[in-house]
């Protein structure tokens, strides 16, 4: 036992926790959003476009979160800007984006001369390596979505649910469209730090559905989304360190894992309330 | 005479290149309850749209004399997301505008008035509800509710009576005509059979717009509106639904 205590001696680790955290509690904002209206496809598209921006950076001598930061803002927005035009299909759009951006990725990597930097920590994390700058950055943006949902929590809720009624209304619908996207965008570039381009999306969906078993409140839906992912994802860490596994991989599996059991838990109550309705 | 809520100039409107409607106008006055009729697909709710300000105009012009009224809206029941992560309270309060965009919150007299709505409609035992565990009456309506909540001028439903049973059919039957009292209504619906003796003046919209200052309609005039009518039975009550047919 205090082997295993001792790793909280270890500055990357406490940096890790802290970051697992952190991330789960935007992923949590964010997912709520991303799952409530629906939109999981577009996460996706934003993650892999911002390979390319990752790409990129790289070839140009530029932080690599930037690039991907720049592409994933880029990606959001021009999705958005799709689906309000409506001149091409939205799903294609994304589709497009989402391989020409890993294209762009893998053709920028291959021509950065000299050292070729290792794919693997974007693509699948590398939380153990998280600095506390990276820490102060996850930690303010954090803050900053917490302060947007609190003062525009109902054209945000009222925007997702029926845009159309929103407007008669005086909401302006695309400005909370636009600005959500910027968020979803810096959201997930931020979280690739974390779990990796493969397994960001996870982060954004999972702890919300486990979270939608409990309540069918988006207000509610956010904070409960938070707990399991911090859960899920300590967990996950934990078990990444005792078994020796891929910390990113440890976190999502565990985060499924909670949701099975929780689900299964919830299938087994209703058939018990069923059959006593039955009697 | 009282002055027109709404007017609509020779609108023309549509999708990409196609036009849906063609040179429509109207006049909407604030003691109207027009019933808008029209075969699926003959632009009733693109017209709607025009009204709520949401389409843009081919050519024509949307006029509000009295500068732009109230317009409560009650959208049809599969533009609505039933599995969307919202309660009835918060469906409801979104029929409010806030006063501040900076700082979209609820004043202490507009929460009070959402309670209030909740009580008249019969929801506020279900008012922390989400949507997705109504039925389809109660969810009508929690939507009639957002429609009415901020008193508008004007009421425009669209297909109200979809997805609900016949009690609740007639039960809003009743509080239109209690509402049109006090406000203009537009009610679009397929089901002219059910709309005829209840509003006063009907809209035939298929494509351009016939409109006929009574409720009294024969299958003759329209015929001559060239919107011709087919008599169906389905379910226990025959009752008569529009013909689609082209107008060139």
């Amino acid at each position: 036992m205090s082997e295993f205590l001792s790793i909280f001696e270890y500055q990357f680790f406490r940096n890790a926790l802290a970051a697992a955290v952190l991330t789960s509690v935007l992923a949590a904002m964010i997912g709520t959003y991303i799952v409530s209206r629906k939109i999981v496809f577009i996460g996706g598209g934003i993650t892999h476009a911002s390979f390319g921006g990752i790409g990129l950076a790289f070839y140009l001598g530029l932080n690599p979160f930037f690039g991907a930061a720049v592409f994933g803002v880029m990606t959001a927005l021009g999705i958005e800007w799709i689906s309000k035009k409506g001149k091409v299909r939205e799903d294609s759009a994304i589709a497009i984006l989402w391989s020409l951006g890993m294209a762009l990725g893998i053709i920028f990597v291959f021509m950065t001369p000299g050292y070729t930097p290792n794919l693997m920590s974007f693509l699948f994390g590398s939380i153990l390596s998280v600095r506390a700058p990276d820490l102060i950055i996850l930690l303010v943006f954090c803050l900053l979505l917490i302060i947007v949902f609190a003062v525009f929590f109902r054209p945000i809720l009222y925007t997702a649910f029926d845009p159309e009624f929103a407007r008669t209304k005086g909401i302006s619908v695309d400005a909370y469209r636009y600005l959500m996207s910027v968020l979803m965008a810096v959201a997930i570039v931020l979280s690739i730090r974390t779990v990796g381009i493969i397994l960001v999306l996870s982060m954004f969906t999972v702890p919300q559905l486990t979270a939608m078993l409990f309540t069918r409140n988006f207000a509610r839906i956010m904070p409960l989304a938070a707990l399991w992912g911090i859960s899920g994802s300590v967990i996950g860490l934990m078990a990444a360190y005792l078994l020796d596994i891929p910390t990113a991989a440890a976190i999502i599996f565990f985060l499924t894992i909670q949701f099975l059991i929780i689900k299964l838990i919830v299938i087994i109550r209703d058939q018990l309330r069923r059959e006593r309705f039955r009697q | 005479m009282n002055k027109a809520l709404v007017i609509l100039e020779g609108v023309s409107t549509g999708y990409f290149s196609e036009t849906v409607l063609k040179d429509v106008n109207l006049e909407i006055f604030p003691d109207d309850f027009i019933g808008v009729i029209g075969p699926n697909g003959g632009g009733k709710t693109t017209m709607v749209k025009v009204i709520l300000g949401l389409q843009p105009l081919f050519s024509g012009k949307l006029r509000f004399p009295g500068g732009r009224p109230k317009i409560g809206y009650l959208p049809q029941a599969s533009q609505i997301d039933k599995s969307f992560p919202i309660t009835v309270h918060e469906l409801v309060s979104s029929g409010l505008k806030s006063k501040y965009s900076w700082f979209p919150h609820l004043s202490f007299g507009q929460r009070t008035r959402v309670k209030r709505m909740l009580e008249d409609a019969g929801l506020a035992g279900i008012s922390s509800k989400p949507i997705g565990e109504l039925s389809g009456g109660q969810l009508q309506k929690a939507l009639l509710s957002r429609a009415l909540i901020d008193k508008p001028q004007l009421l425009i439903l669209d297909e109200p009576n979809t997805h609900v049973d016949k009690q609740f059919e007639q039960e809003l039957y009743g509080w239109l005509r209690d509402l049109n009292k006090e406000m203009a209504i537009l009610l679009v619906s397929h089901d002219i059979g059910t709309i005829f003796p209840m509003v006063k003046t009907i809209a035939c919209v298929n494509r351009i717009l016939h409109y006929h200052p009574s409720n009294q309609l024969s299958e003759e005039v329209l015929k001559i509106y060239n919107c011709p009518v087919d008599i169906i039975a389905h379910g226990p009550v025959p009752h008569r639904v529009l013909k689609t047919h082209d107008h060139e």
